[in-house]
């Protein structure tokens, strides 16, 4: 569903950010991406639904290549929800802001209703669809960028940072929405400094670091390489770190590590 | 006499009758669900908002009798959103940390080396001369974090600091919090405890407005208020986990930071 072959990508010819970066996601994978400040993270997603294009090489997504294309032609395929809910969030209905994104992709009346129906029951935000947008809490205003995002059914789904400042219920319900769009074939693509949810929720790691992908695999695979996570500034997920104290292979979440451990016991 | 007395403060409907003393040095996490009120609640401890009942001291004298350039450099909030946060009017990051303590009228050399100390310490002297505004989301929020320190505040508001940062930059954040001196006051909000449990030695739950426990963390979590609101942080999630799956013996504390696990965890394994 996504793949970059070989790209380059700076903002300015004298300070290249990202080069050499080749990997690929395969569809109904959900992949995450992580690294310390600055390494591009943000920039590859932008680099996913040409809101920017490579400097060198090529970034294919859905089998479309991003420098023949244009946000608007992607926009079919590909829905992003950005780090800041404010900055995104222009409407003053909820309703309003959900329905934006099918208007514009010229849906009919019956479709961008049905769209928007199904985006906000997803999302839980039934009771709050008359509602300003800036009048919900930190949360809130995160499941309507979400739910904006659902609602142009895209194949691929870019997320920057979905749980930050996230409550444990709110976390929870997050979670839910990403196995069920999972489930539904589509994949998703998020950037991510929780390494607890990273664990729990992505197949796949991609780490960023020094101008270029540090390393790509399975997140338990990944989260091995003890120098690489050292290098990149990441930590070991508690359930790992719990997981490795108890010498039991890798952990994904704390139920489990105490599967893992009931079964090392037997 | 407490830094920071709050009494039956309400604000419109979000606060309501909250009531509770800061001492000075103290470190203390305000910990609450999204919507709980703990935004609104930094700003009126910060004498940004006013109460719309109640009120706030800051050494025994209310906000409101505060002139505005001694609050700012008695009391730094850094927000949520750090873009918000930029001046906007200056073109490096030096400059932009450089402002409030040029503003407090310092003479020049003060404010350079204020500058200079607040960029080594949140790690930004390779950043000194880019734009502010073309840094990446946790660049900038160190940036604003930087500027707040160079204040030399007595009372330093952070809410979810570290949302933004890599693991090791959020990691370097609270090295940075539990090593600032001792008569610098911190109030950290956060939805998570996770973080606030390596540096905190006071809990609040905010609920609905209201300040629901208030005590040692141990006893804020296992209130079942936070369990509710704020769950617990993952290695004593796994503690219970293990308990119900009959593998944590009996009268064992549950662990709730990773240092306190590897103690209880290696105990557990051993027998």
């Amino acid at each position: 569903m996504v793949r970059a072959d070989d790209l380059a990508f700076s903002y300015s010819p004298a300070a290249p950010l990202l080069k050499n970066v080749s990997f690929q996601v395969e569809a109904g994978k959900i992949a995450a991406i992580a690294g310390r400040n600055g390494t591009g993270k943000s920039t590859l997603l932008r680099l996913c639904n040409a809101l920017l294009k490579p400097v060198s090489g090529r970034m294919l997504v859905a089998g479309i290549d991003t420098r023949e294309s244009s946000p608007s032609k992607l926009a079919r395929h590909v829905a992003t929800v950005f780090q800041t809910p404010e900055q995104q969030i222009f409407a003053s209905r909820v309703a309003d802001e959900i329905s934006f994104g099918p208007k514009q992709l010229g849906y009919s009346r019956t479709q961008i209703q049905e769209a928007v129906a199904s985006a906000i029951d997803r999302t839980g935000l039934s009771s709050l669809a008359h509602s300003h947008p800036l009048d919900l809490s930190h949360a809130g205003r995160r499941f309507i960028t979400l739910a904006s995002a659902l609602a142009m059914k895209p194949r691929l789904l870019l997320l920057d940072e979905p749980q930050q400042g996230l409550d444990a219920a709110a976390l929870q319900k997050l979670e839910g929405i990403l196995k069920a769009e999972k489930a539904a074939g589509v994949t998703i693509l998020f950037v991510c400094h929780d390494m607890d949810f990273i664990a729990r929720n992505a197949d796949e790691l991609l780490v960023f670091g020094a101008g270029r992908l540090l390393c790509s695999g399975a997140v338990s695979d990944v989260f091995s390489d003890q120098a690489l996570i050292q290098q990149a500034g990441l930590k070991l997920p508690d359930s790992m770190a719990l997981a490795q104290m108890l010498h039991l292979p890798p952990a994904l979440s704390c139920e489990q590590l105490i599967a893992l451990w009931r079964a090392s016991r037997t | 006499m407490a830094l920071l007395e709050v009494d039956g403060l309400a604000f419109g409907t979000i606060l309501d009758g909250i009531t509770l003393s800061i001492e000075r040095g103290e470190r203390l996490a305000i910990l609450g669900a999204n919507g709980s009120g703990k935004t609104t609640l930094a700003h009126c401890l910060a004498g940004w908002l006013p109460a719309s009942r109640g009120h706030v001291t800051f050494d025994g004298r209310a906000w409101k009798d505060w002139p505005l350039p001694r609050r700012a450099a008695a009391v730094q909030l850094v927000g949520q959103l750090p873009v918000q946060q930029l001046s906007g009017r200056e073109f490096t990051v030096r400059d932009e940390i450089a402002f409030g303590p040029g503003n407090l009228g310092l003479p020049v050399s003060e404010v350079s080396d204020r500058t200079a100390e607040a960029l080594e310490l949140c790690g930004l002297a390779h950043l000194a001369d880019r734009d502010p505004f073309t840094l990446s989301g946790g660049e900038q929020q160190r940036t604003v974090l930087a500027a707040a320190l160079a204040m030399k505040p007595q009372l330093l508001i952070l809410d979810e600091p570290v949302t933004n940062l890599d693991p090791s930059a959020s990691g370097h954040v609270v090295q940075l919090v539990s090593e600032l001196p001792p008569h610098i006051t911190v109030v950290w909000l956060d939805t998570s405890p996770k973080t606030a449990l390596e540096f905190a030695g006071r809990f609040i739950l905010l609920r609905n407005g209201k300040c629901v426990v208030d005590g040692l963390p141990r006893t804020v979590l296992f209130h079942p208020e936070s369990l509710a609101a704020i769950g617990l942080p993952p290695v004593a999630e796994a503690a219970r986990l293990a308990a119900e799956a009959g593998l944590w013996p009996d009268g064992l504390p549950y662990p709730l930071t990773l240092q306190e696990a590897r103690a209880s965890f290696q105990k557990v394994k051993h027998g």
